[in-house]
């Protein structure tokens, strides 16, 4: 992002995290409230409440859903970009790098539908695509920020005498945070959105109101389910905006 | 002291160092030069097993550096190179405190050993001890850089080109810093550089390399007034030889005794200083460029000698200024004597 | 200078393996071979099917080559005999000819098969066969790399590769796998999505540019317009796609209720216009993030020289900054044409049509061959829009900095 949204950021990007997630949480907890308003607007609409199950259920086994996927993804992306930029894997980084690129041109709907054959339906085929599509960005952006430490970084450190160890916990890894971070946020945002698509395999998700509301011509459900999961995602991305910004070192940090 | 006995680095056939041996004494400040690609890095970098020596031995404080495991040996070693090696993460204080956190030292002497090398580095001022790297001055980075090198009190300093990234005025000082430093520590310094000009003003012994191999080691003025052979005379550059050389020698060395009066009458010798009360020169009667024997010129602040001033600098002064001698004033601004245009012309090596 | 010096002794023994890459690819590929079903085999459409290893659903000459082009991969891998240049292109012509063998046992056992039994009977590609068709084209990739060719033989390859694949499907050897079966039923429809997919993406893909572009030289232009736009527009790129199709149905339909003549252009609550919006919306940030960055990244010294000599704000911009930024502004283009296929079959759901209408209704019917009809189009057109968007990525870079 551009240097004078960074500048200008922090305090106005704060408030909005607090207003939107504030939001987010009374519309997970009161939806029942605004009935009348649905209503209203949908006089036509008998139902004008998704009653099946709670927003409170939905949001918290969406969460789950992307929550267990991400620390899968993210720990076994970690380790992949680690080992393919440690001596011992180094010849296998030009492939793997390659491969997170070309994968990641793969529509994560048509990932997740050639899941089903393999995995069922339901809860368990959508994670295995979660964390499928989420390694991706992860993987890259390990690679990356590894690569971004300076050569002339990893010569003074080893000049004065640090272990291989010390080196990655001490000056590699928190050098590479920032885009590792930023992988693991586009990982995140893209799973949010996935796994709303999952409920087209059965897994119960916010996506749940909203195909219910397409498929019984319900738009009430759809807009209830595609505020909730809208919100979700945005909250989340502003709040991993503030954890990059923690993880950017002078020039660097400010740069891209 | 340091030790290279046949030292060999070979990348497949080749040979980027080849056969090198030579030793470094205790306290010495010894400077690895010659043009690039002449495997001066290399050799620096073997010292510390940065690199791995195909042939030969390195020897460091008597030990054989193959025996010792590589980081063990590197905590003994300072190492100082160009200053993006700070990491950009830590705080000016974190990043000197590397090697002794690394050797466990305990917190309350840590702290103290940061604030005596920030004081020795003139660090001390403006809150420097909490910046990050990236709030620092090129010049300020590279001290924070020798300092870390220092800062588990190694007996052996290797730098890689440590000021090759800072502008001229800065290097300058820098590396007059550095000088002091070395006296006052006495520690034994390997230094890596292709500025000749700054080879010339640290060392006390440089080693010339060209492809790979040593070509001369020897004192500075060894180097300059006998040269092994027309690769090093055509490395130092022919042209300002004599001026090189005065690069080395300080205004101590020619300053002789002067002739002072507290009046302004002539006196019989040519060139004669008029002193206050408190033997601070305050004019020059003769001497003058270009002027009759009896002008009297008011003694400019700025051309004036110290003990520790080079040569080259003192010449450059009085040409400036157009002066036959320059008055040597000690640190309370007394005369302590004088350095003429005559002397230098009469002083050899 | 490496990082990774080890201080060990200079005589170490040469290793066997130079290319643990591939094998680690062959011991996968073999692995898979061995233990996972090659095909299955079921009586009709819906019933679940036994499983056949490689071993019995290969012929026996079928077998013998795959297991030649094996060892002669294998043999590729080692440091000796072979030089590492002719290596490198011995796994490109094994690894395509490993490939093709693949893909002809499968088409050919589904022959031999169906023919002793009843014409309901399914024969599908099992996982074995996805591994080895993955690992193939993984064991191409890699040599590529290793011998980093230039993109002129990568195309050459590319083409001979899809060339006789397409030569396959196109002799009818196929025609008896339960998926081209599938096909064979819904040919005529699966024409129409394939199209209505392709006219999806071009239509958002037109006002995407039209839009991103000129917001781009804007933001480049005023420094202090970048902050707003930019977070608006990840604002979009943020919110899932499912989400952001179906908040657009109400405000759409209602302004085609209020207006009826919209209404009959197409503008409702679902169907293509909404879908169309929302991938505009979608494909804004990389086009305005691209065209800005391509801009900024004209050196100014250029620019300057330019102004120097004499020429207009339009002339500086037309003949210096575009064509300097071509290469960034098209990779813009690459990231957003890739997205917006993806997205389009999301948009099925919102009753838009293309390929995704087959994904859905295939996971509605528990329809395997239908799913996967939808899905590895979408995926192999990704693909392609990829790789060629990234051809014309570096055809419009200087020739001079061509890799």
């Amino acid at each position: 992002m551009s240097v004078s949204a960074l500048s200008r950021a922090p305090s106005s990007r704060r408030v909005l995290l607090i207003a939107l997630s504030t939001l987010l949480i009374a519309l997970v907890l009161g939806m029942e409230q605004l009935a009348p308003l649905f209503r209203a607007l949908f006089p036509d609409q008998d139902p004008a409440m998704y009653q099946r199950e709670s927003f409170l259920n939905l949001t918290l086994a969406h969460l789950a859903l992307v929550l267990v996927s991400s620390l899968i993804s993210v720990s076994v992306g970690v380790a992949a970009g680690l080992f393919v930029t440690r001596p011992a894997g180094r010849e296998f980084e030009p492939l793997v790098s390659t491969l997170a690129a070309i994968g990641q041109t793969f529509p994560p709907a048509a990932v997740l539908a050639i899941v089903v054959p393999v995995a069922g339906f339901g809860f368990v085929p959508t994670l295995v695509a979660l964390v499928l599509y989420g390694l991706l960005p992860v993987v890259q952006n390990t690679v990356a920020g590894l690569g971004t430490v300076p050569a002339q970084t990893l010569e003074a450190a080893r000049g004065n005498g640090m272990s291989a160890w010390q080196i990655l916990w001490r000056i590699e890894l928190p050098l590479a945070m920032r885009v590792i971070i930023a992988g693991v946020r586009v990982s995140v945002i893209i799973n949010i959105g996935t796994a709303t698509i999952g409920s087209t395999v059965g897994a119960k998700t916010l996506g749940t109101p909203i195909i219910a509301g397409l498929v019984g011509n319900n738009l009430p459900y759809v807009i209830q389910g595609a505020v909730l999961v809208g919100l979700l995602a945005i909250v989340t991305d502003l709040a991993f905006e503030r954890l990059e910004q923690r993880f950017s070192f002078g020039a660097s940090g400010a740069a891209s | 002291m340091i030790e290279l006995q046949g030292l060999t680095k070979r990348y497949g056939d080749t040979r980027v160092v080849d056969d090198i041996s030579l030793t470094v004494e205790q306290g010495e400040f010894c400077v690895l030069i010659g043009p690039s690609g002449c495997g001066k890095s290399t050799t620096l970098k073997m010292i510390n097993r940065l690199i791995a020596h195909s042939e030969g031995k390195i020897l460091v404080g008597g030990d054989d550096i193959t025996t010792l495991p590589p980081e063990r040996l590197r905590r003994r070693i300072g190492y100082a190179i160009q200053s993006i090696g700070l990491f950009p993460h830590w705080r000016v204080a974190d990043n000197i405190a590397t090697v002794p956190r690394l050797l466990k030292w305990p917190s309350s002497r840590i702290a103290a050993r940061v604030d005596e090398l920030l004081a020795l580095f003139q660090l001390d001022a403006d809150g420097l001890h909490d910046k990050y790297p990236h709030q620092l001055s090129g010049g300020q980075a590279q001290r924070v850089g020798v300092a870390r090198a220092l800062a588990a009190d190694p007996d052996v300093l290797l730098m890689d080109e440590p000021f090759g990234a800072v502008d001229p005025l800065t290097r300058d000082t820098l590396q007059a810093e550095l000088a002091r430093v070395h006296r006052q520590t006495g520690k034994t310094i390997v230094f890596v550089t292709h500025d000749m000009d700054e080879a010339l003003r640290l060392a006390s012994r440089v080693a010339l390399l060209n492809a790979g191999q040593l070509v001369q080691y020897d004192r500075p003025a060894e180097l300059l007034v006998a040269p092994a052979n027309d690769f090093v005379r055509d490395f130092i550059g022919r042209a300002d030889l004599g001026l090189k050389l005065l690069s080395r020698r300080r205004v101590e060395e020619y300053c002789r005794p002067a002739q002072r009066t507290r009046n302004n009458a002539i006196a019989s010798a040519p060139i004669t200083w008029q002193v206050d009360a408190d033997d601070r020169p305050m004019a020059l009667l003769g001497g003058r460029l270009g002027e009759s024997d009896i002008a009297r010129t008011v003694v400019n602040p700025e051309w004036i000698a110290t003990p520790e001033m080079s040569m080259k600098e003192a010449l450059s002064r009085m040409v400036w200024f157009r002066v036959t001698a320059l008055p040597v004033l000690d640190n309370e601004g007394r005369l302590l004597g004088e350095v003429t245009m005559s002397g230098v012309m009469g002083h050899r090596s | 200078m490496s990082v990774s010096h080890v201080p060990t002794s200079d005589a170490a023994s040469p290793r066997l393996v130079a290319n643990r890459v591939l094998v680690t690819l062959l011991c996968a590929g073999l692995l898979a071979a061995w233990l996972l079903p090659f095909a299955t085999m079921s009586p009709n459409r819906l019933a679940s099917g036994q499983t056949v290893g490689l071993g019995e659903a290969l012929s026996a000459w079928q077998l013998s080559a795959f297991l030649a082009l094996w060892a002669v991969l294998a043999i590729a891998a080692l440091r000796r005999p072979l030089p590492r240049g002719l290596a490198h292109g011995v796994v490109l012509l094994a690894s395509l000819g490993l490939l093709l063998i693949t893909l002809y046992s499968l088409g050919d056992y589904a022959q031999r098969t169906l023919v002793e039994r009843s014409p309901s009977a399914r024969v599908s590609q099992g996982s074995a066969f996805w591994v080895m068709v993955f690992c193939c084209a993984l064991a191409a990739i890699d040599a590529f790399q290793r011998a980093s060719s230039g993109w002129l033989l990568r195309l050459g390859y590319m083409l001979i590769a899809g060339g006789s694949v397409a030569m396959l499907f196109a002799s009818g050897h196929f025609d008896e796998l339960s998926i081209m079966r599938e096909y064979t039923n819904i040919r005529d429809k699966f024409a129409d999505q394939f199209i209505t997919h392709l006219v999806l993406v071009g239509s958002a893909l037109g006002p995407a540019l039209l839009i991103g572009i000129p917001l781009g030289l804007l933001a480049h232009r005023h420094v202090r317009l970048q902050g707003t736009l930019f977070s608006v527009l990840n604002f979009f790129q943020t919110i899932p796609s499912i989400a952001l199709f179906a908040l657009l149905i109400a405000p759409l339909s209602a302004l085609g209720n209020a207006f009826p003549l919209l209404g009959e252009w197409g503008v409702k609550g679902i169907g293509a216009v909404p879908a169309i919006i929302a991938l505009v919306m979608y494909a804004l940030l990389p086009v305005v993030r691209n065209t800005y960055a391509g801009l900024k990244g004209v050196p100014p010294a250029t620019v300057e020289a330019a102004r120097g000599m004499g020429m207009t704000a339009r002339q500086v911009l037309w003949r210096v900054e575009i064509p300097l930024a071509l290469p960034v502004m098209l990779s813009g283009l690459r990231i957003v044409t890739v997205q917006a296929i993806g997205l389009t079959v999301v948009a099925a759901l919102i009753g838009a049509g293309g390929l995704g209408a087959f994904i859905f209704q295939g996971l509605g019917q528990y329809a395997i061959d239908l799913v996967l009809l939808g899905a590895i189009p979408t995926i192999v057109l990704a693909v392609i829009a990829d790789f060629t968007l990234q051809m014309l990525v570096v055809l419009s870079k200087p020739a001079s900095t061509r890799r």
